[in-house]
C-alpha cells in the first residue's frame, strides 16, 4: 500500500526512472496495445475490461478508482485518498479483515494497492480457480465497507509510519516543496502522501472517511480490469453476480483550477543530515490528452533531452562526472502537472553550473529541431520497450490501469498512440518553447544545512 | 494486429562448466559440462538471459572490500575495448535494452534482455562488454565514486531501513567472508585501483565460473546458441578456483545492540542471528512456513504485522526472513540469484515513532519468544502451507523470474522451485515445523540494530530495562492491553557494554 508518488521517488533515487513514453509500442501496422480486449458496461455504469491471454494459469484483477489526491479539495484533507486506500483493507459487512486475510492466504494470492494523484488502484494476482471467491470478497468491500472507530484511528498511525519511513529520503521533502511552490490552488499542491499535519489530524476524520467512501467508491467511478486466464463471458458473469447491485452515485468534485503560472519561482531546502545536493527544475506541463500533441511531444523531449543517451546526460554524468543522477518525471496527469528534471550533483559548488546547463539544453531544444534519426531512435525505443515490459498478466494490468484512470477506457491507449505517431521535430520544438519557459519554471534546491550556511557566508 | 502474444515460455538453460562455489552438488546430468536443457516454450519475441558468475563479495581480498561489485559495475556500466560507455549507451538506446548487474556474496549476475529484432547487435555488444572490458580510468573514477556515494549518502543518510538491515549483516558476520557490505567500505573503495579490478576479473570471470539461463524466442537465428559458447570461450583463461566453503559465524552468546544515530523522524529496528539452514536442507521447508506465518514480506497475512501494525498501529509493517532480501522497501517479492551457503533469521520492524522505540523492540522480541515457545497452530500451519504451494507459482510468474529461480535451484541442488515447494509442502507436518522452529530460531545470541535520533536516551532505557508503557489514540481490546503490560516490562537482558552507539555516517566507513 504505497502511494505511487513514493515509488517514483524511489525510482529516481535509484536513477532508474524511465519516462512513461518509453513503454509505448511503435509498429507501423499495429495498434498501440497489442492484445485483444473487450469493454463492457453494466446498467449501474460499472465498466468491465477483459484482456484474455492464452495458456495462462493466473488472473490479474485490477480495480481502478478514478480518485486520488487530486480529489482532496477540502482544507486539511491532504493525503486522504491514500489513507482511505488503507481503510479498504480493514473489513466489510461480510468479511472481517481476518476472514479476508484467510481467503487470500488460502488462494496463495498476491494483493496490494496504490494511490497516486489521479487514481487508487487495487490489484490482486491469483490462480484462475480462485477468481470467484476473490471477486466476491472484492465486491463486498467496494459496496459494504465497514470498520469501527478504533480500527480507523489505529490505521491512521500506520499511515503516519509510512510518512515517517519515507521521510528519511530527501527527495520526499524536495517533492513536497516543489509542489507547494508550483501550485497555489489546484490539489496537485500537495503530494499523494499529504502534508504531515493533515496526516496527524486524520484520527479525527472518521465521519469524513464514510463520506469519502460514499462519494467515490461508486460504480460509475470504477473499472474492473481482468487480465490473463479469463474470458469475457466469465468476467461479465462474475461482475454481474457480485457487483450488479452496486448503486451508482452522483458526486462531481470541483477541482480548483490552477491560474496560469507566474514564474520563475525559486525555493531552497536545508537538509539536516549529510546528502549530495539536489536540484529540481520543474515546469508546468500539459495534461494527458489522447487528441492533442502537447503532452505527447514533451514525452519525446524527456528521453531525448534528459535521458541516458542525451547530450546533457553524457556530458554531466559520464564525461564531466559532476552529476550522478539526471532524470525526468513527467507522468500523465488529468490536469496540468509538472515536467520535473531531477539532478543530484556531487559537489555543491557545481549547482549553478548544472542549472545553467539545463537552461542551455532547454534553450537549444526550444530553437533547434531534433534530428529525424533521434526521433526515429526514440520511436524504436518506445516500440521495443513495450514488448519488453508487457511480459505477464500482472504487467499488462499495471500498464492499463493508469490509462483507464485517465480517460475512463483502455481505448485511449490506441488513440494516444496515433498522436505519438504524428509527432514531428517541429512539434517537439514548439511544445518545448510553449511549456519549458520562465513563466512556468520552478527551481528547488536541497543541500545539507551546513553547506547552505557556508554558501550564505 | 497482434505483433506478439504471451504464450508459453520457451526457456533454455545453457549450462557451461561446473560451479566453483556450490556446496550442494547439482544432478549428474547438469555437471557434465556444456549442454542445453529446455524447460518451456514461448513465442514472445523477447530474449532474456541471466548470466551468472560464481564470484561475489565473499571473495573480496582483505582491504579491497567492494572489489567484486566494482568489477561487475565496470563490466555492466563501463566501456568495452571497442566501444566507450558513451557509445554503448547510444547503441542500447533505440533497442530499449539494458544490461544490469547484481552482486551478492557468492554470485554475480548480469541481466540481459532484448527484442528478437535487435538481439544480434545486442549480443555482440554485451559479449564485448563481458569478454573485452575497456577498463578505462574515467569509467573507473565514475563507478568508484558512485559506490562511495551510495555508502556514504544514499545508504547511510537516505534510507534508514536498508541502513539498519545491512549493518545487521555486518555485525553478525564480523570477521567472516560475509562481513562487509557488498559495495565494500568507503575506505576500502578509496584504495582499490583499476589494476585490482583487472586482476580480479582475470581470476574469476572464467568459463568454469559461468552459468547462463536464457529464455529463447521462437525464430532465434540458428547460429545464435553457439554464440553463448563463444562467450565462454572468449573469457579469461584461469586455473580452477577451489570451491569456497563458507563457515557458519561463531557469535558470542547473549544479545548485542548497535544504535545508529542520525537525524531522523523515526526509529527503525532490525533483529537477526545466523541459522544453519539454507534452501535444499531438510529443515528449509519447515522454516519457510514458520517465517511466512510469522512475517511474510509486505503482507497483512502474517502474525507480526497483525500484532504490531494492525492491532497497535506502531508502524507501516513488520516482517521476518530466512534468506537475504535486500531492497525490501522497493520490492513486493524477493529477487532470485542472491543464493548463499549461510543465512540468518531476520525480523524487520519498520520505523516507529521514537517514543515507541523501546516498546516496539520489546514487542518484536516478545512475539519472537512466543513463536519459539508455542510454534504454529494446526490452522495456521495448514493455511501457510497451502499459501506457499500456490504462491510459488506467483513468485516464478515472469520468464525472467523463472530463469532466476532455475539458477538458484541449480545452486541449491533442488528441483524447480515450484516442484520443490509443492513436493516438500505435501510431506511437511506441523510437528516438523514446530521442531524446526525450536531447533533453529530459538537463538540465544540475537544481534539488534536500531536507527534513531535519540540514541543516548534509548541506550539508557534499554540498559536500565526501564518500563516502556504505551498509550493509544483509540480503545483497544482487553487482550491487547493485557499483553501490553507484559511487553512494556519484557526484559532485554544485555550487558551495558554491548549496547553501543555509532554515528550512522560511520557504519560503512
Amino acid at each position: 500500500m504505497m502511494p505511487n508518488m513514493f515509488k517514483r521517488v524511489m525510482l529516481l533515487v535509484l536513477g532508474l526512472l524511465v519516462s512513461l513514453a518509453s513503454i509505448i509500442s511503435w509498429a507501423e501496422d499495429a495498434k498501440f496495445f497489442p492484445y485483444p480486449y473487450s469493454v463492457d458496461r453494466l446498467p449501474n455504469q460499472l465498466q468491465v475490461v477483459t484482456v484474455p491471454l492464452e495458456n495462462q494459469k493466473l488472473v490479474a484483477l485490477y480495480i481502478v478508482v478514478r480518485t486520488g489526491s487530486r480529489n482532496e479539495v477540502e482544507a486539511g484533507k491532504s493525503g486522504f485518498a491514500h489513507f482511505f486506500e488503507h481503510m479498504m483493507f480493514r473489513g466489510s459487512e461480510n468479511f472481517t479483515p481476518e476472514q479476508r486475510d484467510s481467503i487470500m492466504k488460502r488462494a496463495g494470492a498476491e494483493g496490494n494497492a496504490y494511490t497516486s494523484d489521479d487514481r487508487t488502484v487495487y490489484h490482486q494476482l491469483f490462480a484462475k480457480e480462485d477468481l470467484d471467491p476473490i471477486m466476491k470478497l472484492e465486491a463486498d468491500r467496494f459496496q459494504r465497507l465497514k470498520y469501527a472507530v478504533p480500527v480507523y484511528k489505529t490505521e491512521t498511525l500506520a499511515v503516519l509510519g509510512e510518512y515517517n519511513k519515507n521521510s528519511a529520503n530527501p527527495v520526499s521533502k524536495l517533492n513536497e516543496l516543489t509542489r507547494a511552490t508550483a501550485f497555489s490552488r489546484h490539489t496537485y499542491k500537495h503530494t499523494t502522501m499529504g502534508f504531515v499535519e493533515d496526516i496527524q489530524g486524520m484520527p479525527n476524520e472518521y465521519d469524513y472517511s464514510l463520506q469519502f467512501y460514499q462519494r467515490y467508491y461508486r460504480p460509475e467511478n470504477c473499472t474492473i480490469l481482468l487480465v490473463g486466464a479469463i474470458d469475457q463471458p466469465r468476467a461479465l458473469e462474475l461482475t454481474r453476480k457480485y457487483f450488479g447491485d452496486w448503486k451508482a452515485g452522483n458526486h462531481h468534485p470541483e477541482i480548483p483550477a490552477e491560474p496560469l503560472p507566474t514564474g520563475p519561482k525559486r525555493a531552497h531546502l536545508d537538509w539536516p543530515s549529510p546528502t549530495l545536493p539536489y536540484l529540481l527544475v520543474a515546469f508546468r506541463g500539459p495534461a494527458y490528452s489522447d487528441t492533442q500533441k502537447d503532452k505527447a511531444a514533451l514525452d519525446f523531449l524527456a528521453p531525448i533531452a534528459f535521458g541516458e543517451d542525451s547530450e546533457l546526460h553524457q556530458k554531466l554524468v559520464l564525461k564531466e562526472q559532476k552529476v550522478d543522477m539526471l532524470a525526468v518525471d513527467f507522468e500523465d496527469h488529468m490536469d496540468p502537472e509538472l515536467f520535473s528534471i531531477y539532478v543530484r550533483v556531487k559537489n555543491p559548488v557545481d549547482l549553478p553550473y548544472v542549472e545553467e546547463q539545463i537552461a542551455g539544453t532547454i534553450k537549444k531544444f526550444s530553437s533547434e529541431l531534433i534530428p529525424i534519426q533521434k526521433l526515429n531512435d526514440t520511436r524504436s525505443r518506445m516500440r521495443y520497450g513495450t514488448a519488453l515490459g508487457l511480459d505477464s498478466s500482472n504487467a499488462i494490468g499495471g500498464f492499463l490501469a493508469p490509462y483507464i484512470a485517465l480517460a475512463g477506457t483502455p481505448d485511449t491507449v490506441n488513440k494516444v498512440f496515433e498522436v505519438y505517431r504524428g509527432i514531428t521535430p517541429e512539434d517537439i520544438r514548439s511544445m518545448t518553447l510553449k511549456y519549458l519557459n520562465a513563466q512556468g519554471k520552478v527551481v528547488v534546491t536541497l543541500t545539507t544545512k551546513t553547506v547552505a550556511t557556508k554558501e550564505t557566508k | 494486429m497482434n505483433s506478439f502474444r504471451l504464450l508459453k515460455t520457451f526457456t533454455v538453460l545453457f549450462v557451461l562448466g561446473t560451479s566453483v562455489l556450490a556446496q550442494s552438488q547439482p544432478t549428474p546430468a547438469k555437471r557434465a559440462g556444456a549442454h542445453v536443457e529446455i524447460s518451456e516454450v514461448t513465442s514472445a519475441p523477447i530474449y532474456r538471459a541471466r548470466i551468472l558468475f560464481r564470484v561475489g563479495a565473499a571473495l573480496d581480498p582483505a582491504g579491497q572490500e567492494g572489489l567484486a561489485s566494482l568489477t561487475a559495475a565496470m563490466l555492466a556500466k563501463g566501456g568495452s575495448k571497442k566501444q566507450s560507455y558513451e557509445e554503448i549507451v547510444t547503441r542500447l538506446y533505440p533497442m530499449s535494452a539494458s544490461f544490469e548487474s547484481q552482486v551478492d556474496k557468492e554470485m554475480t549476475l548480469f541481466m540481459a534482455a532484448s527484442h528478437l529484432e535487435t538481439l544480434k547487435d545486442y549480443w555482440v555488444l554485451i559479449t564485448e562488454m563481458l569478454t573485452q572490458p575497456g577498463f578505462r580510468e574515467d569509467d573507473f573514477k565514475r563507478l568508484k565514486e558512485d559506490a562511495i556515494n551510495y555508502l556514504k549518502v544514499s545508504l547511510s543518510n537516505g534510507n534508514d531501513e536498508e541502513l539498519g538491515k545491512e549493518h545487521l549483516y555486518n555485525i553478525i558476520y564480523r570477521g567472516h567472508p560475509y562481513g562487509h557490505h557488498n559495495q565494500g567500505t568507503v575506505r576500502s573503495l578509496e584504495k582499490i585501483t583499476l589494476a585490482d579490478v583487472n586482476a580480479f576479473y582475470r581470476r574469476y570471470y572464467t568459463a568454469a565460473n559461468l552459468t547462463v539461463a536464457a529464455s529463447v524466442p521462437r525464430g532465434l537465428p540458428v547460429d545464435f546458441s553457439p554464440s553463448v559458447v563463444s562467450l565462454a570461450d572468449a573469457l579469461p583463461k584461469s586455473e580452477m578456483i577451489p570451491a569456497l566453503r563458507i563457515p557458519q559465524p561463531q557469535l558470542r552468546q547473549g544479545i548485542e545492540i548497535d544504535i545508529l544515530q542520525r537525524e531522523t523522524r523515526s526509529t527503525g529496528i532490525s533483529i537477526g542471528f545466523p541459522i544453519s539452514v539454507k534452501r535444499g536442507d531438510p529443515d528449509y521447508p519447515a522454516l519457510l512456513v514458520a517465517s511466512y506465518y510469522f512475517g511474510q514480506h509486505r503482507s497483512s497475512n502474517s502474525h507480526l504485522y497483525q500484532q504490531l501494525r494492525e492491532a497497535r498501529g506502531l508502524n507501516y509493517g513488520d516482517y521476518s526472513y530466512i534468506e537475504y532480501f535486500p531492497r525490501g522497501m522497493f520490492l513486493f517479492q524477493p529477487e532470485p540469484n542472491l543464493a548463499r551457503q549461510q543465512q540468518i533469521f531476520q525480523i524487520w520492524i519498520r520505523p516507529v515513532q521514537p517514543e515507541h522505540g523501546h516498546f516496539a523492540l520489546r514487542a518484536a522480541l516478545f512475539e519472537w519468544d512466543k513463536l519459539v515457545k508455542n510454534g504454529l497452530s494446526k490452522e495456521d500451519f495448514e493455511a501457510t502451507k497451502m499459501f506457499l504451494t500456490k504462491f510459488a507459482g506467483i513468485l516464478t510468474q515472469t520468464t525472467d523470474a523463472n530463469l532466476g529461480y532455475q539458477l538458484d535451484s541449480r545452486y541449491y541442488g533442488t528441483p524447480s522451485f515450484v516442484d520443490y515447494i509443492g513436493e516438500t509442502m505435501k510431506k511437511l507436518s506441523l510437528a516438523q515445523v514446530n521442531a524446526a522452529i525450536k531447533r533453529h530460531i530459538g537463538s540465544k545470541m540475537p544481534r539488534i540494530v536500531v536507527v534513531t535520533k535519540d540514541a543516548e536516551g534509548l541506550q539508557k532505557s534499554i540498559i536500565a530495562n526501564s518500563p516502556s508503557p504505551i498509550t493509544y489514540n483509540s480503545t483497544k481490546p482487553v487482550e491487547i492491553l493485557v499483553e501490553d503490560k507484559l511487553i512494556e516490562r519484557y526484559p532485554i537482558i544485555v550487558d551495558s557494554s554491548r549496547v553501543r552507539i555509532l554515528p550512522a555516517a560511520q557504519a560503512f566507513e
